[in-house]
């Protein structure tokens, strides 16, 4: 017998309606979320200006002297120049100054030849102890060093005639922890694991509750299939935590005002894939379960600790014994947030996160296909 | 038995949990059209072969046959043939009467006319209120029944399976409920019904009496009657208070007696050892002779009496 669409619409709609008439199911599908993003949007001060840098110029040329009024124009940075090693390290241990930018000797001469192989460096040591504004620092950095590259590019007329990309000329390079890079990016993506937590417990109940209220009997009497009810069961949730995904970005981008780089398509064809994986493991919780208080600890159990310990979120995956670089590959958070950053950092293109879109999707894939597979089709106890 | 007519053949059935017998060793054949009652305390095994018989339960030996194809492996295709109303309220509390039914019928492969036309039937058939715009759990136990019920109906199946269909309701929906009931099988309908109430026994074609997992005895009412008492049972009303001595003297005689409101009813097979007990009594109780009841067929089969 082949999969019935009618029957899988038929379980959809119902689901649809046990959701409009859940007041629990609906305040934690639509409003936690909103919670989410509107707590990391206040709480995360976006508007990080002035920010003590100090300075020490070795190569003092006009070049250097020129990238410098660069970044001072940003507004995003107070320079204060230092001399010599030991200002220098007194510098970057005081606690007013978040970093200390070190031009090196030869920036200018090799900005000036133009060679992408041998670019212009600097060095910019931030105080990893703030984490969110080293990283903040880091991502401005970035903007402020691409607007200078375009702005020698524009001044020299060698350079101007020549092909090189935009960032070849200056490069910066991140002493500590290069993987701080501005945390504030993420707050969608980070608000789309936290929807993808609670997808994990919507669904984590719905199997469950039909066990304890008998309902399952009677579904197990029809000629309805497990993968008939697990598709009915995945779509309306699927549908409603898309729609808060949606709203989250739309919250992060037009009222936290967060940049996004990349290609919106490929961000919501990620967050779809994440979400349907999500969703298909608390379908798997439930089905394993057949109880709603177990599924539900069980569900955050499962959704919570990846989320934050093997997703690289707060601890930097190359930082961690290959082993567990490995094991990570197991959870879809790591891979969603690698396509998240990547997203909303640069317009980078699809076949760079085929991986990571092969890890979330295959994650999906496998819960979807378990789910079906441990549905139980009898009563036995 | 005539073979054409039979509908659900059970074969030496066994079904286990583990080291327990739900159902140990159980036999028996259906008729088409008939209302077949299986009859039990709680616990006898009498749900667990239900839901074998309906496909949700596999068995642990023995053969399940309906419409002549092995329940194990033709569950799919017997389905749609099969409307079971579960022993435990099954409809989805927060939907209404109607989008329960149409639930149903949709996994049934109905079509939005058919259901209704269906539905609109079963309000008739079973007597529903006509609008019922309330989540069913707003539903009195009586109205919620006859909903599982009519969802049970609704994609017209040729074997309808009741599970204690009136267990917790009213006289007066035990009534209806039986009624319908009849009124199925005249339809042509096969109706296998699960009841620990005996009186409503007595409404079956044939019953089988379950205790522990085993058919203790099976046939029609009349025919179960005749087989455990060809000496009908007494009914004892009492001028002076010695029912309890009497019950006692009784029980050390070794016959058995129940207490029906303020009357003793005894299974006095050999009349002369209860003549013998009851002595001491003379004069101080009245007896006679009544039909013996479904309940005093049951009472004699699970005390291990194999009819005189």
């Amino acid at each position: 017998m082949k999969l019935s669409l009618r029957r899988v619409r038929s379980v959809a709609y119902k689901e649809y309606k046990h959701i409009l008439r859940d007041p629990f199911t609906l305040i934690v599908a639509l409003v936690l979320p909103l919670v989410f993003v509107g707590m990391f949007g206040f709480v995360i001060d976006l508007d990080y200006k002035h920010m003590r840098v100090f300075v020490r110029d070795n190569d003092q040329t006009s070049v250097s002297r020129r990238f410098l009024q660069e970044v001072a124009s940003s507004g995003y940075f107070d320079l204060t120049p230092v001399h010599g090693q030991l200002q220098a390290d007194k510098a970057l241990g005081r606690n007013d100054s978040p970093a200390l930018m070190i031009i090196r000797s030869g920036f200018g001469k090799n900005v000036r030849a133009g060679d992408p192989a041998k670019p212009g460096q600097i060095q910019l040591l931030a105080d990893g102890t703030d984490n969110v504004q080293a990283g903040i620092m880091g991502t401005y950095m970035q903007g402020v060093l691409q607007k200078a590259n375009a702005v020698f590019m524009r001044a020299d007329p060698v350079l101007a005639g020549q092909s090189i990309a935009a960032d070849s000329l200056i490069r910066s390079r991140f002493l500590f922890n290069p993987e701080l890079n501005s945390r504030w990016f993420i707050v969608p993506a980070l608000s789309t694991i936290i929807i993808g937590l609670l997808a994990i417990v919507l669904t984590a109940l719905t199997v469950a509750k039909e066990w304890e209220n008998g309902s399952m009997e009677l579904l197990l009497s029809t000629p309805v299939r497990p993968a008939e009810i697990v598709l009915g069961k995945l779509i309306p949730y699927f549908l409603l935590t898309f729609f808060d995904i949606l709203i989250v970005f739309a919250l992060a981008i037009y009222v936290f005002h967060i940049p996004f780089l990349g290609s919106f398509l490929l961000y919501m064809l990620a967050c779809g894939v994440y979400i349907t994986g999500a969703l298909a493991l608390g379908l798997v919780i439930s089905v394993v379960t057949r109880q709603q208080q177990a599924a539900i600890q069980f569900a955050f159990a499962v959704g919570l600790l990846p989320s934050f310990i093997f997703s690289g979120f707060m601890f930097p995956i190359e930082n961690m014994p290959v082993f567990f670089q490995y094991f990570t590959a197991l959870f879809p958070q790591r891979w969603f947030l690698l396509i998240s950053r990547t997203v909303f950092l640069s317009d980078a293109a699809p076949v760079t996160l085929a991986a990571a879109f092969a890890g979330i999707g295959l994650f999906a894939a496998v819960m979807i296909v378990l789910a079906v597979k441990k549905f139980k089709t009898d009563v036995e106890p | 038995m005539n073979e054409e007519k039979i509908v659900i053949s059970v074969k030496d059935l066994v079904v286990a949990f583990g080291s327990f017998k739900a159902v140990d060793g159980v036999s028996f054949d259906v008729r088409r059209g008939e209302i077949f009652g299986f009859l039990g305390a709680n616990g006898a095994g009498k749900t667990t072969t239900i839901r074998t018989i309906c496909g949700i339960l596999n068995p642990t030996s023995g053969t399940v046959k309906v419409n002549g194809q092995d329940v194990s492996s033709s569950t799919a295709v017997l389905k749609p043939h099969i409307g079971y109303m579960s022993q435990k309220f099954t409809l989805y509390p927060d939907l209404t009467v109607r989008e329960n039914m149409n639930f149903a019928g949709s996994l049934y492969g109905m079509s939005p006319e058919a259901i209704s036309r269906r539905a609109r039937e079963l309000t008739e058939f079973i007597g529903l209120p006509h609008d019922l715009p309330d989540p069913v759990s707003h539903l009195s136990g009586g109205v919620k029944q006859m909903a599982a019920l009519a969802s049970a109906l609704l994609h017209e199946p040729d074997l309808i399976f009741l599970d204690e269909p009136t267990a917790g309701t009213s006289p007066a929906t035990r009534v209806a409920f039986w009624d319908l009931i009849r009124r199925l099988a005249r339809q042509g309908k096969t109706v296998f019904v699960t009841t620990h109430y005996m009186d409503e026994a007595e409404y079956c074609g044939r019953i089988a009496l379950m205790e522990r997992g085993k058919i203790v005895a099976m046939g029609t009412p009349q025919e179960l009657k005749d087989q455990f008492f060809a000496v009908k049972p007494l009914e004892l009303s009492f001028l002076k208070p010695v029912q309890a001595a009497l019950r006692a003297a009784l029980d050390k005689a070794g016959i058995a007696s129940a207490v029906f409101g303020d009357k003793l009813r005894v299974r006095a097979h050999d009349r002369q050892a209860f003549n013998r007990a009851a002595r001491p009594f003379e004069g101080a109780f009245e007896a006679r002779e009544v039909p013996p009841a479904l309940e005093d067929v049951f009472l004699e089969a699970v005390s291990g009496r194999k009819g005189v």
